[in-house]
Parts: C-alpha cells; structure tokens; sequence
C-alpha cells in the first residue's frame, strides 16, 4: 500500500551479525561478481532510496533514512558506499552496512571519483547498474560527468530476480518481524475498542509498534465510511461506527502488514472478505498463479468489486519492500514461488453490506501457506489483552 | 485512469499570499509566452526541501504527482496512486483532480484536455523524480522541457501568515515534545523506547511528519536516529525535534544530561548559546547569510575552536525548512543570501567540542527588522533530568 512517505525514517536499525553474518553477504553478492566475470565489468553499482531501497539492502544492508545511498562493489578492489547526508553524519551511517567504507554523498567528486580511480584507468570500461531507473537526474548528471567517456553503464536489474524467494535468514528475519505487526494491530484494534477514533486507535498502534524497535510504522484509515483510506492528518476524530484500518511495521530491514476491521454489528461485507481470504490462503501454493488465486478470492465478493484502495489485487509480495511485484490480478501472470512471501488482502466496500478488508502475510511453502501475522490473528490477540 | 471527465472548475478560495504566488506564477507564463507551469513532486516530503505540488495545491501526496497551471491560473491536480483521488479532491486548492496509477499517461491526457501545448510547458520540481520516470515525463512532453528548479522555492521564501501560524504551531508542538522528553528520560530506557514517546506525543498534538533524531553517548560525535542503546547516567541526550503542522517544520535543537551537568560542560555549552544570541541580533533584513554565520563561528573562535567550525565537528549554522521552501538555504560561511523579512529557518550553532562532544542548541526564527526572533517560548539550556 502507498502511505505517505516520512521526512526520515527515525526508527531503529543497524546492521546485526546475529541475525546476518558477514558470510550473508558473500553469498548475495557472489551472484554480482559472476556477471561481472561473464562480462567483464569491473563493478557493480546500486542505488537505492528511502522509499525504495530492496536491491540496495538486499547487497549491503543499507537502507537510506532519507534521500539516497550507493554501494560501489568492484570485482576487484574495496567496496565502497555513499550516501547522501553529510560528514557529520558518516559513523551513524557506518552502523548499517558490512561495507565498512561509507562517505558522504555530498562531497561526490572527492569519495566517487576517488573510488572510481582505483577502479578505472585510461581504457573504456563496463560497469553493470541495479536500481538507476530510481535515481534523480542531478545525481546522475554528476555521475555520468565522473564518468565520462572511461565507463559505460550497463543496466543489471535482473541481477536480482523479481521473483526471488527469501533466503533462509531473511525468512527469519520477517518472521520475526510479524510478532511486533500482529501485536501493533492487535493494540490498534484494543484503542478503537476501548473508544478511541480511528486516528488516535492507529497511532496507538504505530506507538506500540515503535516502543518495540520497528524501524518504521505506517498507518492509514478510513474517515469515510470505508469507502477509501486516508494517511494521518491529526483532526482525530470521534469514534464512529465501523473501523477499516492498515498498519504496517518494517522491521530488520522487512515489512508486514494487517489490515483491520471492525465494527459494533460486523459488517456482512466481512464475511464475505474472510470468505475470500480463506480461499486464497487454501490455494496458494507453489506454482499457483494469479489470475486463479484472484479469482478464488473474489468469488465470495459475487458482483461486488474489489475494495478500490487494493488496485484491483489480492495479494503482492513482501520483504525488503511492500509491494515486491507480483502482483495478484484478474489479468496477471504472476506464479507462487516457494521461500516467497506475499501479503495477501481481499474485501470490498458497499452501500449496503459496508467495508472490510482482511489480511493475512504468508509464507509460501510446498505444503501451501503458513499464515505469519494477519487479521485474525490481531482480533484474536486483541482480545486475549 | 479515475478523474472527473467534464473536469469542473471548482470554486477556489484562495488567502492572499496564495493568489499572490499564483498571478506570480500567471505573470511569468505570459511574459516567457508558455501555455502551462507543471511542477512535479515524488513524495519523498523532504524537510530540507520545497514540495512543489503542496505549495501550490495543498495536497501532501502519497506518491509521485503533478499540478499543471495554465496561463489562465487554473489548475489540475494529478495524484498517483489512483484511489487517493477522494482525499485529494477534498483537500486540494486546486480546480480539477484526476488521479491515476499512470503519471505520464495522467499528465498527456491533462495537457490535452485543457488544449496545452506540451512543447510551450515550463517545469519544476522535475529533478525530484526517478530516472525511469522523467524520461516517460519526457516523452510526453515531446523533449527535455524547460525547468526551473528553483521556481517554488523562490516564490515562497517568505512565508504566509497563514503558514508562519503554522509554523508556530509546529513550535509549540515540538516545546511539548520537549517536555515529555524531560518528564520520561531515565537511566535504562532504551533510545528507540525514548523516540517512540516523543514522535507519538507530538503525532497527538497533530504533527503530521516529524524529523526526530534522538540519541545519547558519554560524549556524542553527533546526532542520529535513535538506536537500541540504554540511556545511562552521565548520558548527553542530543535531540533534534521537527515536528511538521500543515506543512510547515519547525526544529528545536536541545541537549539535555542524564544528572547534574558538569561545570566544564556548563561553560562549554555558554559558548552555543552566546553563538545563537549573537547569530539572532545579527540576523536582520538584509543582511547576508554568510556575515550571519561569522558572527556565530566568531564565538567559537574566541573560544579556541576556530579549527572545528567545519565538518565533520559541525554541519551548518542553521538551514531552511520544508516543504514550503528552503529559502535561506543553508546557513554557511559561502552562503551570500540575503535574509528578508518573514523568512522562517532554524538557527543552531550545534558543535562538537573536543572537551564535551557534540551538543545542539537552536530555535526556529523569523526575520524580523529587530533580528531574527526566536518562536519558541523558551530557549535551550543545558537541561538534565534525574539520574
């Protein structure tokens, strides 16, 4: 789901050698240097922002709090990464990566070109690129100026297949994560119940999420009805009738999600969205691909569309971002994969039986999906508080 | 693509200094001959920055976005993703929404429903947007446009009563945030655990966004986002507090100790707080940035620190907050911006000293003729809580 972005991600994070050991990162990165030997390129570079910042924490771990970061890794020679806030700020920075070169962005011509020397001489070069589609132009006017005519860039996204499933470490890692995402939805769900509106009853979430070291928490819900959702504006207003909400927690570098309804008479549009959820959940598999599982979710909707804040999906996959792609629609060509792990969603706003949306994060496995945090499990956790 | 297909222009009620910046903006489109101003944001709401489609719409996007202003004054708003067209529609200043999932595809369908020539288009906020996209921008602009970054920045450097109110507010938010701090630091609390009370207090006082960096050591080398480490006693807090209210940031900068300060610490942080005295009566109409920022490195000099006033042991005097405009920019030695009247910014002569390591002191400020006027009600001191 796309929320507001914040001005910094002030949560906590560093890197953890507990949880990825350098070796991690020897593994995931053993993939660049044998495209670089297969062509030749001297160096891969990758670039990440605060927003989207997957294929740049996927190698080194970093993920920028504001603006941008950069890993320089060479075939040969020391790693290096920028990233864009001052000098002053180099040994915060330094805590979140295993590459233990970090510079200032700022001074480009000073930490990039220096880098570049020892990289590239008089002869024309290749380096391959991962996540240049993301990066402003002025940095990449700077870039090509340092450049010049001694390297080319060749596009090397696929370096990191789209479709990848998670490593093993990763996997414990989310795992981990949805304990803090299911406890922030259930403290969410116990605000609204215990007579809060829908603001203040999120932001209790987002406050419980975040005393718990999240990384980063964002929220949304509806001020009208359930027909839409809305980021935080602060009015708070009074509790109304029913709750549609979505919270979401990264932490350790991961994200999950939950989305939460409800309402004094549950909605007959819950029944129907658990309905659905529980038959996607049933079909997902390796192997299952969109277009079915979609349909298998929105069968219990009958004629009633899709709610229209999920963009006419039922699922996307989860990780170092929200929304990963593969995306589960009418018309997609996404396939399950296992060691993937999708955020799957299903529900509807009407006039008449209301709005839910319900939620669940799965992990795929050979023997189907196993739930790691979800609607239910908020509603249930709720009322054990 | 959701949107209105009659697209009705929609009554505006627009303040003063909001039709002032828009007949600014109608001016320059007839002097250069252009059909359309379209300025870009990528919601990224940096604080450092201007957001473009905020300053002339209202509308804090959730994603990329554009509004397309005629020669004529009226505005089309484009929000991605799609289904945040509602919020957008209620919000905006703007005369026509439309939303999509596709901003170039949203953008073309625009230009060619008002009857906008693509290649008679000045841009802003262009730069903010990601490679992949500029270029499809660009394909349905037919060419590079003609940009000026800067433009919104400019037109808004000094700010509304509208918005200074706001930025007082922001203030006062931040001062409460403060004061939560004081009241729940204690040896043990963890520093996420600290940060997570204050960004949720201030949520509650209605701050939108929140640049909050918190940390502690024994001697700071900076400040930073909060961490896991325990606060201990001994502990320097440093606390950077920015709270945003309806779009506007306002920083406080505070050092706070976990017991009673030492004198040596006492007397070294004399030395920031003389530096903000002296960079606020220095700060009048006119005067320019960089005279602004040798009246406070002078402190330091004075005091034997002339080698430090330069990174890594600080970063600027002060800078300008978003996401109105960035105007003053940042207040450095090489800076030759000339202050005006109603400019908002946050001085802080933060520093790190060898004897002490990095402490903050600083306040939001506006230019006044009598220098530049601290909106909080109290100034930082060096504060401590119980250990």
């Amino acid at each position: 789901m796309r929320t507001v972005h914040p001005s910094i991600i002030i949560g906590s994070y560093v890197w953890d050698e507990a949880w990825l050991p350098r070796d991690e990162f020897q593994i995931r990165t053993a993939a660049l240097n044998r495209a670089m030997d297969e062509h030749g390129w001297k160096a891969v570079l990758i670039y990440g922002d605060a927003r989207d910042s997957a294929a740049l924490a996927y190698f080194s771990n970093f993920i920028p709090r504001v603006r941008w970061g950069m890993a320089l890794l060479p075939r040969q020679g020391e790693p290096r990464l920028l990233c864009s806030m001052s000098s002053r700020d180099m040994p915060g920075m330094r805590l979140m990566t295993w590459i233990p070169d970090v510079h200032s962005g700022w001074e480009w011509e000073r930490n990039f070109d220096s880098w570049l020397a020892g990289i590239a001489g008089a002869e024309t070069v290749e380096f391959g690129t991962i996540g240049f589609d993301l990066m402003q132009p002025t940095l990449a006017e700077q870039l090509a100026k340092s450049l010049g005519n001694r390297v080319r860039l060749v596009a090397a996204d696929t370096l990191l297949p789209a479709d990848r499933a998670l490593r093993p470490r990763e996997l414990s890692l989310l795992r981990e994560g949805t304990e803090i995402t299911n406890d922030a939805a259930a403290a969410l769900l116990d605000a609204w119940r215990a007579g809060e509106g829908a603001e203040a009853a999120a932001l209790e979430g987002e406050r419980h999420a975040r005393a718990k070291a999240a990384q980063d928490v964002r929220t949304l819900v509806s001020l009208d009805g359930g027909q839409s959702l809305a980021p935080f504006s602060g009015a708070f207003a009074a509790k109304t009738g029913a709750l549609l909400a979505y919270i979401a927690v990264q932490t350790m570098g991961f994200w999950s999600e939950i989305f939460v309804t409800d309402a004094a008479k549950a909605p007959a549009m819950l029944k129907r969205a658990e309905a659905g959820l529980a038959a996607l959940l049933a079909a997902a598999r390796p192997d299952a691909r969109a277009a079915a599982l979609h349909a298998a979710a929105v069968a219990p909707l009958g004629s009633r569309a899709l709610h229209p804040v999920l963009s006419g999906s039922v699922g996307r996959r989860i990780g170092l971002g929200l929304d990963e792609g593969g995306a589960l629609t009418k018309d997609g060509d996404a396939v399950l994969r296992a060691g993937q792990v999708y955020g799957f969603h299903v529900g509807g706003w009407d006039e008449a039986e209301g709005a839910a949306i319900v939620s669940a994060a799965a992990e795929i496995t050979a023997a189907g999906a196993r739930v790691l945090c979800s609607s239910a499990d908020a509603r249930q956790r709720g009322r054990q508080r | 693509m959701c949107g209105s297909e009659k697209l009705p222009v929609k009554d505006m009620h627009l303040t003063t200094s909001e039709t002032s910046r828009l007949q600014s903006i109608c001016r320059i489109l007839e002097e250069q001959q252009l059909d359309a101003l379209i300025a870009f944001n990528n919601g990224q709401n940096l604080f450092l920055d201007a957001n473009a489609v905020f300053v002339l719409t209202g509308v804090r996007p959730l994603a990329e976005s554009a509004v397309v202003i005629g020669r004529d004054g009226i505005s089309t708003l484009i929000v991605t993703p799609a289904w945040d067209g509602g919020r957008a529609t209620r919000i905006t200043r703007s005369n026509h929404v439309m939303s999509s999932d596709d901003l170039p595809a949203a953008l073309r369908d625009a230009l060619r429903r008002h009857r906008i020539d693509p290649k008679k288009c000045l841009t802003t906020g262009l730069q903010t947007l990601g490679n992949g996209l500029v270029c499809r921008i660009e394909a349905a602009l037919g060419g590079k446009p003609l940009a000026d970054k800067h433009l919104i920045a400019e037109l808004a450097r000094v700010r509304s009563p509208e918005e200074r109110a706001a930025a007082q507010r922001a203030t006062e938010i931040a001062e409460r945030g403060y004061e939560r701090m004081l009241e729940v630091a204690r040896p043990g609390l963890r520093e996420y655990e600290l940060a997570a009370e204050l960004y949720c207090a201030m949520k509650r006082l209605g701050a939108e966004d929140n640049f909050l960096l918190v940390s502690a050591s024994q001697h700071n080398l900076a400040v930073r986002a909060a961490g896991n480490r325990r606060l201990d006693i001994g502990d320097i807090i440093l606390s950077e507090i920015t709270p945003c209210f309806h779009g506007q940031f306002a920083q406080l900068c505070r050092t706070t100790v976990i017991g009673r300060p030492s004198a040596l610490l006492e007397e070294k942080y004399a030395v920031l707080q003389a530096a903000m005295r002296r960079g606020q009566a220095a700060a009048v109409p006119g005067a320019a940035v960089r005279d602004v920022t040798a009246v406070m490195d002078d402190c330091f000099r004075e005091a034997g620190y002339g080698d430090y006033c330069r990174p890594p042991y600080m970063r600027v005097r002060g800078h300008g907050l978003g996401i109105t405009s960035d105007q003053p920019g940042d207040i450095t030695a090489d800076s030759n911006v000339k202050l005006e009247e109603g400019m908002i910014f946050v001085m802080h002569p933060n520093q790190y000293l060898p004897e002490t390591g990095y402490l903050m002191c600083g306040e939001p400020v506006v230019i006044t003729r009598g220098g530049a006027e601290a909106l909080s009600a109290r100034r930082a001191a060096l504060d401590f809580v119980p250990a």
